[in-house]
């Protein structure tokens, strides 16, 4: 951010300087500032328009509703106060009696609770192979690796892919006898779409394989832009391959980690797409994710209201995260 | 920040970086003791090709299974694997003639989908962009800032408001309820702000000595200039909209109005064990994306590293 301060800086010294040459002709040909500020508000109009319309507006009116019993059939809610949150929350996890951990474990204690808790799951198990696969082919492509245009495209392949088309796919494949328990041995073969131990698995062995190539483009870019020089010096000194890694290019990637696990981590907690066409939330409830619960709730049993709570709850938790990782990537910053 | 504006530029331009051209990275193997000979040499290196090599296989072996798949008489695990046995067209037929699956019109409606909202993201983003890069105004700073915060919000949030408000407009099951809310995307904006920052002002101000308005100087000067990043935001937006799938679920509830990928959700519902015509399907979703990308790589593959570079 504080290059591209000074290239600002830079800019305006150079329009400056241009304008002094100019002299009085931008006055005469009434293009001065002000003709400027009237055309930079309407260029940005239409935009502005956009998002007030569909998305900082609506993050407000979702607020009002999730404080409304919504009628779907006038299209109107009524005032019931924090009625959908108690709802939504209740019975809660830690009571005064002690903790109450059967509503993480049991669907039919509280559905939020337990979808939240297999978004958790879904969350932990894919965010750190997605990232850290998808570091480790920017590395291995890095190097001199022949057909590294050919390489990174079928790495990429599954990016492109539709969810819905991908876990359509992914549900004939995993199948009981599928193309992948074909291929495994016997004691690894699952009937992954059926079984509730095993269909959160199914899900997440298809997000991996479509998110390690986004995150080895990200990774590739931020590699190209460490300069030369610092492995240059690091070899002088003798530093091993693991050591120039560790104290070059790790640190190096700290503003692409930072984008690369925010970004993951707000797709994590928003998976719904892939769970819904793969198994539809079943069986008993093993791929009920929250955004899914959500869109049960308000788009499948109109129950706008409670939708809306759920949504806003996920949202604080959302914006708590990555509030949380920018701050603790601002302490670890280094500098030069 | 740096990187993020040099590779704004054409894709086929050599880049810029310190690797590029003569300014090669001088590999391992330059440096003494990195010899390219020896055990250990071969030992790493078919280790890093046999790595590479199972990883792509990984990644690219479900779309072969996909095709094996849709073009057998009687897909099973075993037949689909490797090379399809009995290989026939006849689950492409099916879909084209079961009078219940509208192939024509989903197409149809996937590309007015797509087309509208690539169409009116790089208008509104180009001018957005263009001002907040070129042009003076008070609060320009902080309107920069509000635009790239707008990109914190979880798309779900809006979700459940987004469709009220257009059920009150009377827009569900309509192209412009599908279009409407996907209009304008902040990605979008600082992408084309940073091309056109990378561009000198003296064009600008040419322009107007010789009698253009604001308007004209940014049509006629800078837009033209301006190609290889809409290129780049347009087929990355196009795609976006193609695989979308929260968004027309919920607002396309008509079947004469489904996008390809709610079809595709539709038709498993009904067809659910016939694999070959599923994956037919899959494959008619998959296939116009995946030609896209295999002709413009660079393009796809550059949009992707630039929407990393916000930070």
């Amino acid at each position: 951010m504080a290059l591209e301060e000074g290239e600002d800086r830079g800019d305006r010294r150079f329009t400056t300087a241009a304008r002094d040459l100019l002299g009085g002709t931008r006055e005469r040909l009434g293009s001065g500032g002000d003709g400027d500020a009237i055309m930079g508000y309407l260029f940005c109009l239409p935009n502005v328009a956009v998002f007030s319309l569909f998305l900082l507006g609506p993050v407000l009116y979702a607020f009002w509703i999730s404080f409304q019993q919504w009628s779907i059939l006038q299209n109107s809610g009524t005032w019931v106060g924090l009625s959908n949150y108690a709802e939504v929350l209740t019975p809660l996890p830690v009571t005064a009696e002690g903790l109450n951990l059967v509503v993480f474990t049991d669907p039919s204690a509280n559905l939020f609770w337990w979808s939240l808790k297999t978004t958790l799951v879904y969350a932990i198990g894919t965010v750190p192979l997605q990232i850290y696969g998808g570091l480790a082919v920017a590395l291995m492509l890095d190097t001199r690796v022949r057909f590294k245009k050919a390489y990174r495209a079928a790495y990429f392949m599954p990016v492109m892919l539709s969810g819905a088309a991908s876990a359509v796919m992914w549900r004939w494949f995993l199948s009981a006898d599928g193309v992948v328990n074909n291929l495994l041995p016997t004691f690894l073969e699952h009937n992954w779409a059926g079984n509730p131990s095993y269909a959160l698995g199914g899900v997440m062995l298809m997000a991996i394989w479509g998110g390690i190539g986004s995150n080895m483009i990200f990774f590739l870019a931020g590699l190209q832009n460490i300069p030369q020089e610092l492995y240059e010096a690091a070899r002088i000194d003798g530093a091993s391959a693991w050591h120039r890694f560790r104290h070059v290019t790790w640190p190096n990637l700290g503003n692409t980690n930072l984008f690369v696990i925010v970004m993951a981590v707000i797709s994590a907690f928003q998976v719904f797409g892939i769970a819904l066409v793969f198994s539809e939330g079943g069986p008993y409830y093993a791929t009920t994710t929250t955004v899914l619960l959500i869109y049960q709730r308000a788009f499948e049993e109109g129950k706008m209201g409670v939708g809306a709570a759920m949504a806003f709850i996920l949202f604080l938790i959302i914006f708590a995260f990555s509030y949380y990782q920018y701050r603790h990537h601002q302490s670890g910053e280094i500098e030069y | 920040m740096d990187g993020g504006r040099s590779a704004v530029g054409s894709p086929t331009e050599p880049r810029r970086g310190r690797r590029g051209g003569s300014l090669m990275a001088r590999s391992s193997y330059e440096y003494p003791g990195y010899e390219r000979s020896g055990a250990s040499y071969w030992t790493k290196t078919t280790l890093l090709y046999a790595v590479v090599t199972l990883g792509a296989l990984w990644m690219t072996l479900p779309f072969w299974w996909t095709i094996t798949t849709s073009l057998s008489q009687n897909p099973t695990a075993a037949s689909v694997s490797f090379i399809p046995e009995a290989v026939t067209i006849q689950h492409f037929v099916t879909l084209w003639e079961r009078p219940d699956i509208m192939l024509v019109r989903w197409f149809l409606n996937t590309m007015i989908f797509a087309g509208a909202v690539t169409t009116f993201n790089l208008a509104f983003d180009s001018l957005a962009g263009y001002a907040l890069a070129k042009l003076d105004f008070v609060g320009r700073d902080k309107l920069f800032l509000l635009f790239m915060s707008t990109m914190m919000i979880p798309g779900m949030v809006t979700l459940i408001p987004v469709y009220l408000l257009l059920v009150e407009l009377g827009w569900v099951n309509t192209y412009q309820g599908l279009i409407a809310p996907l209009i304008a995307n902040p990605f979008g904006i600082f992408l084309l702000r940073q091309h056109f920052k990378s561009l000198p002002s003296a064009l600008g101000d040419a322009a107007k000595i010789d009698g253009c308005n604001e308007f004209q100087t940014f049509y006629k000067v800078y837009l033209p200039m301006a190609k290889p990043a809409l290129a780049t935001l347009g087929i990355f937006t196009f795609m976006g909209a193609w695989n979308n799938f929260q968004w027309p679920l919920i607002i396309a509830g008509e079947q004469n109005m489904y996008t390809l990928p709610i079809a595709l959700f539709a038709v498993r519902n009904q067809y659910f064990a016939e694999w070959g015509l599923m994956m037919a399907a899959a494959l008619i979703i998959v296939a116009p994306v995946l030609i896209a990308f295999l002709a413009a790589q660079n393009y796809f593959i550059r949009g992707m590293s630039l929407s990393g570079m916000k930070g």
